[in-house]
Order: structure tokens, then C-alpha cells, then sequence
């Protein structure tokens, strides 16, 4: 996202830079307090000073220092800036919500500028509209259009096809003979039109080898175009398994922020729909994409060497043609569309009543909800009606025009024909061709379209397999056995680099302590876990484990070494053995059965049915919470990690299963470093320090005798804890 | 929630419930109260002044708020009636509500309203020069109340939200509104142009 727009000249003039003052953010004030649209007004940061920019003036100038801190607050469908001054909030400008998005990174850039630092904030979300071309942007960085590198999508084209190189060859043979063999058998029809009727003395014995020749032509087109269409949808298939695969890995490698920057969905697609996309193309556009072509080309070198003049005639309705299939499509594209908006309001009428059908009946709405259902069927059923008569009567109307230019050669082309100038083979063939010709028009003029949903769709993937890895290992990374000594220096980190979720965070926890996180929702607790766990990559500072920095430490090798209990445990689709031997593949069934029973889930899993082979998952065998936990405990205890992650592990469970959870992991994290995070302070009992995160800081540390004596936040929360169980009592 | 005799509290936190009780009850049992009391403000228990720097302050008895918000409780349906004063803070609370902009006096007003046009901004289109639609995106070219005006809208999908039958809200892909009051004043060709999202 950009986050420095160009100023004109006159604009930088303005802004009278001293000497070794740099321009760092330009962001433009595109309406003002009114709401009236500008178009030269900015909001510039330099490493010194704060300006702002308006209609060709300077207005406002404030040095850094002065400025306690920069706000930008949402509106409704716009944005305000203003600063703290002074102990004052003074009101900047005003922007549309094209700019929200950049304008929160502006006060994060100022921190850090104030902070006597030197580097620009950069955002690594997309642009929605491309810059260039103001096109909207499907989900990627650059512009399949602008993005000029058409020379890279054929790249990208031939490498996706490269490793087939095989089956190409054998589609482009196919290809060619299906050609030869379309304009083959007008070129007989001619002979047999010339040669054996027409002429004189022939029976219609002579005839039979010829019309034999047609009849194998006829079925060699059948057979070589089956071939072909299957040569290509396997190639298709191929391609995009291929394409599958690779994007599943890619995805895989990228850290969690690039994953949770996008929805499920959005990925899905990409995986999913993007490739078959690109499937379809290969097996439905290329595959007659260079009959087609070649076809093309052909006959119109064919018929203007046969008869120029007729051909120009032909030819003069070609432009037509394309612009009625143009324009016809883009009616029928408008008459689809509005019958699926129609169709789709229905649907999701329908859908409302069905899910509510509860609150409907217990209000007594049937009768309303019956007449708005009524409505919306109606409507659609007008459109849809509308619809059905515009192309029973188009259609045909539109067929006879694309079929004008045939007319006008059969006219013309008979007339030669009776003055003796063309034989009527030649005229037969003639007209073929001409039909064939519109044919092809129609299906290249459809071409456009289709080659940009691939490159929509190889930009797509081309945008997840050209990123980089947020975290990754380098050459400098070490294989390190953990002891189990964790420090955060400094560390600040947000999930979006404009708003911080922790902040100048510093801690050291020695080998074997055991770290209660505490803090309302949304403080940042499981956030510390996952930096933790390395999963994000810290803004700013550092964390260090056993004295080295974990950026530098071999991902695989440290993942490996720490166990993770949260509140919902995720069991994949298999067996419980499977699922407590996850981490730790080449267990053997005595060290899972060990595992298991430190765990206290040995006894319920014999209980089921199948023991260990019991099948869990979407469709497995139901177990309950605390049963998950215990699986998750035991494939925990099962990878003996160095260090220990417990978020919310014995939240919401009965107290039976509470006790028997909270006496494994007693077992569990004896001697290991662990942090753990609980709501139910009771849970922390056995912490060694209390960690208390609020505002986006560490706010309290220190033992429970300590924290209650101190009557601070964590003293706060325990006495309300008391209150609601009392009232719940 | 979690039955009688609370397993596993920490036992070092008992002695000191009973003091805590009555003081914890009492903050709570206010603070509910609070929440659920609606106060109207008007010109004759609530003052008004605009900061000098683009905000309002008010001062309501003793209270004294540096900055408000000023929010409409039904910005589609009754734009000048129950606006919510609030506090600035992220997780603001109602001071008060005006139950009628034209309870109060008109300087009020005025200043009340400079707030409410800073909030919120919704342009309202009164004519449509052109919409493009192209692979998946609709690109307008409009004359609004604000000026002349270029936006994007995706196709499909909720972008075009219908208040009425003939009232329409538009979202871009940004997240800009754009409001059309009455298609039905729209010229005939515009509406044409329209069709689409209807």
C-alpha cells in the first residue's frame, strides 16, 4: 500500500525542506471538514516536522517533538486526523476511507521517527484500485493489466506446461490434423460437386469413393477431436494438480501473518478455484485456440486466392459480426446478471425464514414473511419471464445478422455462378468457409475475456508462490536444544505493524519456572505465546532463547521442542493413536500407552470401542472436551518438549475433569519452562510468577502473595472472580 | 457454573472475601444503574463549546467532558432526532441523548452539526455520467453534493444495499458511501445505466 504519494514541485516548495530533512510520508486530505472533494491536499511527514498541505498552501507545520502523538480515528465512511498538542487534541484534516488504512500507519511512522529512529514504516497490504490504470484489483499486488509483464505470464505459462512438453507436442499434432481435416472435406464436397455431379457422364458409382472419402474424413474429424479434447483435459488435470500441490506447500512455508492477513476462503480459492481456472483454459480454450487460429488464418488466404472480390464481400461483415457477438454478450452478460441478483435474493429470503423459521412461528410472522417471500419470487419470476422472451426473440434475429454475410455471398456468389465465373463446387466451398470464418470470429472474439480470467488467475497464484516467507531459516540458523531460558528484550509486535498489541515488552524467565500470563481478552496474552512460539516475527526488539536469538535458531528443530495444549485442541482426521503420536512420528505403541496414561487418558481410551484405533475427527468417534484435552496433554508429554505453551487448557471442563487434567499437567510441566495462560486464576496456582498484561504492557509481575499485596490489577481481578462465583453460587 | 464449594480457588484469596463484599456489590449494583439511565440533555442542563480546535467540550452540571462524540442513534430514518452525546474514549459511554435537534437552541445546533458532518459522510449522487462494468468491478463516474466524483463498487456481493424501494446506499470497494435518495428522480437514462443494481 502506498504510504508516500508524489508531490508536484510547487508542492515540495512548499514544504521548504531544510537541510538533511527527508520527505517520509505524503498522504492526501482528499476531502475536507465540509466533505468536499480536494485534490491537492496532503498530510506530509518528514523526519522533522509534521505538515499539512492544502489546496496549494501551507496551513499547518508542526516539528515532531511537539506532537505528543498523531490520531487517526475512523468515521463513518471517512477518517479524521488530529494530534495531541500540548495536552490539547487538535482537529488536522479529513480523508475518505480510501486512506483510513494508511493513515493509521502514519502515527506508528511517527513513533518511530520520534523515537530518534530512521526507517519508513512499510505496509504490506495490497492496494484495492491499481494506481496506474484505477482498475479494481482482484486480491493481488499487481494489476494483471498494468502489471506489463505479459511477457512473465508466458513465462509462467511455459513453466507451468514445460513439464509436459510430451503431451503438447502430441495436442499440437492433433491439433494440426484436425485443421487439415476441417478444410479437407469442403475441398471434396467441391469435388464432388464439380467432378462427379455436374459433369457429364458420371453415374453415381463414380461417386461412391468419394463420398467414402467424405464419410472417413467425417469420422477422422470425430475421432481426432476426441482425442484432442482429451489430450487436453488431462493436460489440464495434470497442470493443475501441479499447481495444487505447489501452492499448498507455498502456503504451508508462509508464516502465520501472511495466513491470517487472508481469509480461509481466499486461500481456498486460490487453491481451488484459481487452478481450475487455469485447468479450464488449457482444456477448453487452448485446446481450439490454435485450430482456430490456424483455421482462421487459412481460409482467409484461401478465399481470397480463390475469388478476391467475393472474399471482401465476405470479409466486409466480419467487423459486424464482432461487434454483434460484442455487444449481443455484454446484453446477455447484463439480462444473466440480474436474473442471479433476483435468484439470489430469493434464495437468501428463503434461507432467512428456514434458519429463523423458530422466531417466526413463536411470533406468529407466517402470513408477513409469506407475503415478502411472495415478492421476491414474484420479482424474479419477472425478470426471468422478461428475460425468456427477449432471447426467444433475439436469438434468432441475432443469428440472421451474423449470418448476413453468408446471404450476401450466396447472392453474389450464384450470380457468378449462372454467368459461368465460379463452378458451384467452388460455390459450395465458398460459403463454407465463409460460415466457418464467422465461426471462428465469434469464438476469437470471446478470446479477450478468457485470457484474462487465467491471468486474473495466474496472477493469483503467482502472488502466493512469489512470496517470500515471513520467517524462514537461513544459512546462519543453528540446530539449538533448548534449555529452557527465554528473555524478551524490548519486544513490541502487532498483527497489523499500525496497531500495536504489545508493546516494549521485557521479561526473564529462567529454565523450569512456570510463567502465568493474566489479562482481560484482548490484551495480549496469547499473542506473547505465539511470538513465543515463533510463529510471528516481533516487530521491534528481540527474543532470546537460552541466550540466542530465536530469528536465528532452525525453525523445524525448535518447533520440535515445544508442546502446546490450548483450550480447543485441534485431532485431525485419524486415529487417537495417530493424534497423540503427531509430533512425534516413530513413537512406539509403549511410549504412547506411557504417554497416555501420564496423561489420565489412558483409561477412556480403553473404554472406547476400539481403543487406540478409535477413529476421532469430523466423522470419528465423539469425544468430550476434557477427553480432547487428555489426547492433547498426552502427544504433548509424548514429544517431551523443553518448553511448555498451555493456553486456557482447563477452561470450560467439569470439575472431574478438571482435576484429573490439572493432575497431568502437574506431570507435565514439572522441570520444563511453561507458560501458561488461564482465566480461572485457580488454575495458576501453581505459577512461579504472574505475568499481568494490560494496556499492551506488562502492568504487574510477581508471586501471588506479592500481586495481592501490591492490590493492583491482578488483586482487582481475583476479587471479582470471587464475587461471580459467589452470585453463582 | 461451576457447582457449590468452588474447587480449587485460591485458598490465599478467602480471607479477605468478606471485606470486599459489600463495597464490590454496591460499585456494581451503580454502575448497572448507570448504564441503564437515559438522560436527555438540552439547552438547559448541558453546555456546549467548541474547542478552537475542530472539537465540542460539555460541561453537564458538574461534569465536564474535554471532547464528545456526537453520534445518530438512526442515520437513515431519523437523522435529526435521538443523537447520542458520548465520550471520546475507545470504549465510549453515553452522556446524553438530544432527543430533537430542534429542542435545542440554534447555536447548539450549529455546533452539534459541524460534528455530525465530520463523522459522517455519505455523498449523495445526483447525476451519473457513466458506470463501466468490467470483469468483475463497475467503475462510476458521478456528480455528488460534494463534487464530481470516480469510485469502484465490486459486482456481486453486497455492494449496492437497498434502504428502500427506491432509496440505495452504495459501498465501494474502499468503503466509501454513496447515497442515492430517490432513483426515481434520476433521469431515464440514468436510471438505465442503474439497472444493474436495482
Amino acid at each position: 500500500m502506498i504510504l508516500q504519494y508524489d508531490l508536484s514541485e510547487e508542492n515540495m516548495k512548499l514544504c521548504g525542506l531544510s537541510e538533511g530533512e527527508e520527505v517520509y510520508y505524503c498522504l492526501p486530505l482528499d476531502i475536507d471538514l465540509q466533505g468536499d472533494y480536494r485534490r491537492n491536499s496532503y498530510t506530509v511527514m518528514t523526519n522533522k516536522r509534521l505538515l499539512i498541505l492544502e489546496e496549494g498552501t501551507l496551513t499547518k507545520s508542526y516539528p515532531l517533538e511537539e506532537c505528543d502523538q498523531l490520531k487517526s480515528e475512523p468515521q463513518i465512511a471517512c477518517g479524521i486526523l488530529f494530534i495531541e498538542h500540548s495536552g490539547r487534541e487538535v482537529l488536522l484534516g479529513r480523508f475518505t476511507a480510501k486512506h483510513l488504512t494508511r493513515y493509521s500507519y502514519l502515527s506508528r511512522g511517527m513513533v518511530i521517527l520520534k523515537r530518534g529512529r530512521t526507517e519508513k514504516v512499510v505496509s504490506h497490504e495490497y492496494e484495492k484500485t491499481c494506481p496506474k490504470c484505477g482498475r479494481g484489483l482482484p486480491n493481488t499486488r499487481e494489476c494483471p493489466r498494468c502489471s506489463g509483464n505479459k511477457v512473465g505470464f508466458f513465462k509462467d505459462y511455459v513453466r507451468m506446461v514445460s513439464p509436459h512438453m510430451g503431451k503438447m507436442a502430441l495436442i499440437l499434432l492433433l491439433m494440426l490434423l484436425s485443421t487439415f481435416v476441417g478444410l479437407l472435406s469442403p475441398r471434396v464436397q467441391r469435388y464432388l460437386v464439380d467432378d462427379l455431379l455436374t459433369a457429364e457422364g458420371k453415374t453415381y458409382v463414380d461417386a461412391v469413393p468419394c463420398l467414402m472419402v467424405m464419410f472417413i474424413l467425417a469420422i477422422g474429424a470425430i475421432a481426432i477431436n476426441v482425442g484432442k479434447n482429451y489430450m487436453c483435459s488431462r493436460l489440464g488435470s495434470f497442470i493443475s494438480a501441479d499447481l495444487r500441490r505447489q501452492v499448498f506447500d507455498k502456503i504451508q512455508q508462509l508464516s502465520l501473518a501472511y495466513i491470517n492477513d487472508r481469509s480461509p476462503g481466499q486461500l481456498m480459492n486460490r487453491v481451488v478455484r484459481d487452478t481450475r481456472r487455469i485447468k479450464d483454459f488449457c482444456s477448453e480454450v487452448f485446446c481450439n485456440l490454435f485450430t482456430t487460429i490456424i483455421s482462421f488464418v487459412f481460409v482467409l488466404i484461401y478465399m481470397l486466392t480463390m475469388n478476391w472480390k467475393l472474399a471482401l464481400l465476405a470479409f466486409v461483415f466480419v467487423p459486424v459480426s464482432i461487434g454483434l457477438s460484442i455487444g449481443f454478450r455484454k446484453i446477455i452478460h447484463r439480462k444473466f446478471h440480474m436474473q442471479g441478483i433476483k435468484s439470489d435474493k430469493e434464495n437468501s429470503k428463503l434461507q432467512d425464514v428456514i434458519s429463523g423459521m423458530a422466531v417466526v412461528k413463536s411470533y406468529g410472522q407466517e402470513l408477513s414473511e409469506a407475503e415478502q417471500f411472495g415478492e421476491a419470487a414474484d420479482a424474479f419470476a419477472d425478470v426471468q419471464r422478461g428475460n425468456e422472451t427477449f432471447f426467444a426473440i433475439f436469438f434468432p434475429i441475432l443469428s440472421f445478422l451474423l449470418g448476413l454475410g453468408s446471404y450476401l455471398v450466396t447472392f453474389f456468389g450464384g450470380r457468378a455462378t449462372l454467368l459461368g465465373t465460379l463452378t458451384p463446387g467452388e460455390l459450395l466451398q465458398f460459403i463454407t468457409y465463409a460460415g466457418m470464418l464467422y465461426g471462428y470470429v465469434g469464438q476469437l472474439s470471446n478470446l479477450p475475456r478468457h485470457l484474462m480470467n487465467l491471468v486474473t488467475s495466474m496472477e493469483r497464484i503467482s502472488d502466493i508462490m512469489n512470496q517470500e516467507p515471513a520467517i524462514f531459516d537461513t544459512e546462519e540458523s543453528v540446530d539449538l536444544d533448548i534449555q529452557g531460558e527465554i528473555e524478551f528484550h524490548h519486544a513490541s509486535f502487532g498483527y497489523k505493524s499500525y496497531q500495536p498489541v504489545l508493546e516494549d515488552i521485557s521479561l526473564k524467565v529462567k529454565k523450569g519456572e512456570m510463567i502465568g500470563l493474566v489479562g482481560a481478552s484482548g490484551t495480549g496474552k496469547s499473542t506473547l505465546i505465539n511470538l513465543i512460539m515463533h510463529l510471528y516475527e516481533v516487530d521491534d526488539g528481540e527474543i532470546l532463547v537460552d541466550g540466542v536469538d530465536i530469528r536465528k535458531i532452525r525453525l523445524e528443530k525448535f518447533h520440535s521442542q515445544i508442546g502446546v495444549v490450548l483450550q480447543e485442541n485441534f485431532l485431525f482426521a485419524g486415529t487417537i493413536y495417530n493424534n497423540i503420536r503427531f509430533a512425534k512420528q516413530d513413537a512406539t505403541h509403549e511410549e504412547v500407552i506411557r504417554a497416555a496414561k501420564m496423561a489420565n487418558a489412558h483409561d477412556f481410551i480403553c473404554q472406547t470401542p476400539d481403543g487406540y484405533n478409535t477413529y476421532v475427527g469430523e466423522h470419528g468417534y465423539n469425544l468430550s472436551g476434557g477427553e480432547r484435552q487428555r489426547i492433547a496433554i498426552a502427544r504433548a508429554i509424548l514429544s517431551n518438549p523443553r518448553l511448555l505453551i498451555l493456553d486456557e487448557a482447563t477452561a470450560s471442563l467439569d470439575t472431574e475433569s478438571e482435576y484429573l487434567i490439572q493432575k497431568a499437567l502437574e506431570r507435565l510441566t514439572e522441570g520444563r519452562t511453561t507458560f501458561a495462560i488461564a482465566h480461572r486464576l485457580s488454575t495458576l496456582k501453581d505459577a512461579d510468577r504472574l505475568v499481568v498484561i494490560d494496556g499492551h504492557h506488562i502492568a504487574e509481575m510477581g508471586s501471588h502473595d506479592e500481586l495481592m499485596r501490591k492490590k493492583g490489577i491482578y488483586y482487582g481481578l481475583v476479587r471479582a472472580q470471587l464475587e461471580m462465583q459467589k452470585t453463582t453460587a | 457454573m461451576n457447582g457449590p464449594g468452588g474447587h480449587g480457588r485460591p485458598g490465599r484469596g478467602m480471607e479477605e472475601k468478606h471485606s470486599l463484599d459489600d463495597f464490590q456489590l454496591e460499585q456494581m449494583e451503580q454502575e448497572t444503574e448507570e448504564m441503564l439511565r437515559v438522560r436527555y440533555l438540552n439547552d438547559n442542563n448541558a453546555k456546549f463549546e467548541r474547542t478552537g480546535t475542530g472539537f465540542l467540550s460539555l460541561r453537564v452540571g458538574e461534569e465536564f467532558y474535554p471532547r464528545v462524540t456526537v453520534v445518530r442513534m438512526f442515520p437513515f430514518s431519523d437523522k435529526n432526532e435521538f443523537i447520542s452525546i458520548r465520550t471520546a474514549e475507545e470504549r465510549s459511554k453515553e452522556i446524553g441523548i438530544i432527543e430533537k435537534l430542534s429542542d435545542v437552541s440554534k447555536e447548539t445546533v450549529e455546533m452539534l452539526e459541524e460534528q455530525l458532518t465530520l463523522r459522517y459522510f455519505t455523498p449523495v449522487i445526483e447525476k451519473i455520467i457513466k458506470i463501466k462494468d468490467e470483469y468483475g468491478f463497475a467503475y462510476w463516474n458521478v456528480v455528488t453534493d460534494h463534487g464530481e466524483c470516480n469510485f469502484t463498487i465490486r459486482m456481486g456481493g453486497n455492494s449496492v444495499i437497498h434502504l428502500s424501494d427506491t432509496r440505495i446506499l452504495i459501498m465501494d470497494i474502499d468503503e466509501n458511501r454513496f447515497e442515492i435518495p430517490d432513483v426515481n428522480r434520476l433521469t431515464v437514462a440514468e436510471r438505465r445505466k442503474l439497472d444493474l443494481f436495482l
